[in-house]
């Protein structure tokens, strides 16, 4: 597992993006898909400007497992049902983030998913997959001295939902410290849509950062995209 | 061929076979691109004894004139290892897992799940079990009773550690736990100790239990390693 020095921050361009849509689907009828391509497009043009190096692609996924109801027996002590959340983050390649619902977060080799699939696929079937919920972000990964930038498109069942930037600032893992930084340099290519620290890093501002509060960060976003109705279609 | 190697996976990890639906849904998971890469699923092939207290040093200094490290003193271990069960509404739907913590390296968790054990025909050396080791972070065990795991036993192993090649030799006595947060006040459960000799080796090395029984022939007299059926045991 790496831990090394990781500082990273997440920011939601579902809004602009939407505004995006709104504007090409009702004013020019583009394919669903394309203007996401542009916005992303147009993120890179800014960030290589910029003068930022391209570094490969990245992705991170999110794959979420239910509590079958049948054996709710176990579970009279917590909530109805359990919410186990499966998360890959190239960055950490050989390792698996599991986010539960009380925001418990197990880190563990990549082979976890074997317990997960012992846990779905026996006899007993104490969890279970729920469908129509893999979404994963990616895209690519930049380099700009100390500043990795990622903008990844979030899709969701391979239906496109929205974009993510992912800003990680590597000497510093203190966010009260290098959070100014962080916001200018946001600034510099996403405007001023960066104002505060994610709402999830409040309380953590002045802790050491850790890999897992990036998947925590995912994880907010990917359930907020997952709530949203797909993208694209006009409401009627 | 990839859909034979699924079949076998699906017989040994999730007991039952595959359909295009569950196929489908693996279609990607990184499990599927270990099984394919040969890294998942592996199996434990275990023989097992016992040696009373009073020979366990004769018994060491064997052991280290055969094993491969040799010099200076023998490894030593302590681990604390909790069952962990999920127990459905009928007994059939019953689930374990195994946390071992390490308590000389108290940063070291390991997640063990194994299978049923197949004691297999005379001609077969070894027990054979699917077995799957993940190393996790610290939470594990809030981890797993938030997942809806109870604690169902718990015990202390303390003794040495011994290699060879790629077996694994532990001689080591088994202790009790009289107060459950207090890991110093032990009891042991016998005057002897357990002697396991084991590989872990993907599917279909069939060799290896010639190799063990080869190195357990060298251990007799001092102790006779054999199969042990734990169906059995529980009888008694």
């Amino acid at each position: 597992m790496n831990y090394g020095p990781n500082y990273s921050h997440l920011h939601n361009l579902d809004n602009t993006y939407r505004e995006f849509v709104q504007f090409d689907v009702f004013a020019y009828p583009v394919p669903e898909g394309k203007s996401g391509q542009q916005v992303v497009d147009s993120l890179q043009r800014q960030v290589e400007l910029l003068g930022a190096v391209k570094s490969g692609n990245f992705s991170v996924d999110c794959e979420t497992y239910q509590s079958n109801l049948q054996n709710d027996m176990i579970f009279l002590t917590f909530s109805p049902q359990r919410l186990v959340h499966i998360l890959h983050n190239t960055e950490q390649p050989a390792t698996c983030f599991s986010i539960l619902d009380t925001g418990t977060c197990l880190m563990a080799d990549v082979m976890f998913e074997i317990f997960m699939n012992k846990l779905t696929h026996s006899k007993s079937a104490f969890y279970q997959q729920r469908k129509g919920f893999k979404i994963e972000s990616k895209g690519q990964r930049y380099e700009l001295g100390d500043f990795f930038i990622k903008i990844g498109s979030v899709s969701l069942m391979s239906n496109f939902k929205g974009i993510l930037v992912e800003v990680e600032y590597c000497p510093c893992v203190i966010l009260n410290d290098c959070w100014n930084l962080l916001k200018e340099f946001m600034q510099s290519f996403m405007g001023n849509i960066v104002e505060a620290p994610p709402p999830y890093l409040k309380n953590k501002a002045d802790t050491p950062y850790a890999p897992s509060d990036t998947v925590h960060q995912y994880l907010e976003h990917f359930n907020n995209f997952r709530k949203t109705v797909p993208i694209g279609q006009p409401s009627r | 061929m990839a859909l034979n190697f699924m079949d076998v996976f699906y017989r040994a990890y999730l007991g039952e076979p595959p359909n295009d639906a569950l196929s489908k849904s693996m279609a990607n998971s990184v499990v599927t691109q270990a099984i394919q890469g040969g890294i998942a699923p592996y199996q434990e092939y275990l023989l097992q004894g016992s040696i009373v207290d009073t020979s366990r040093d004769v018994l060491l200094h064997r052991l280290q004139g055969l094993c491969d490290n040799a010099e200076g003193m023998p490894q030593k271990f302590q681990d604390h290892e909790m069952v962990f069960m999920m127990r459905g509404n009928t007994p059939q739907q019953i689930i374990s897992f195994r946390v071992r913590h390490s308590l000389h390296q108290r940063q070291n968790w390991v997640l063990r799940y194994t299978g049923q054990t197949e004691i297999g025909d005379k001609n077969r050396q070894t027990l054979v079990r699917t077995c799957c080791d993940v190393a996790t972070s610290d939470n594990v065990v809030q981890f797993l009773n938030e997942m809806g795991f109870r604690l169902d036993n718990e015990f202390i192993a303390k003794g040495f550690f011994f290699h060879k090649g790629r077996m694994r030799v532990t001689v080591s006595k088994i202790y009790k736990i009289l107060q459950h947060d207090n890991l110093d006040n032990l009891e042991q459960l016998t005057m002897s100790h357990l002697v396991e000799l084991s590989v872990v080796a993907p599917v279909g090395q069939e060799q290896i239990g010639e190799d063990m029984k080869a190195f357990a022939e060298q251990l007799k007299p001092l102790v006779q390693l054999d199969k042990i059926d734990h169906r059995r045991l529980q009888t008694f």
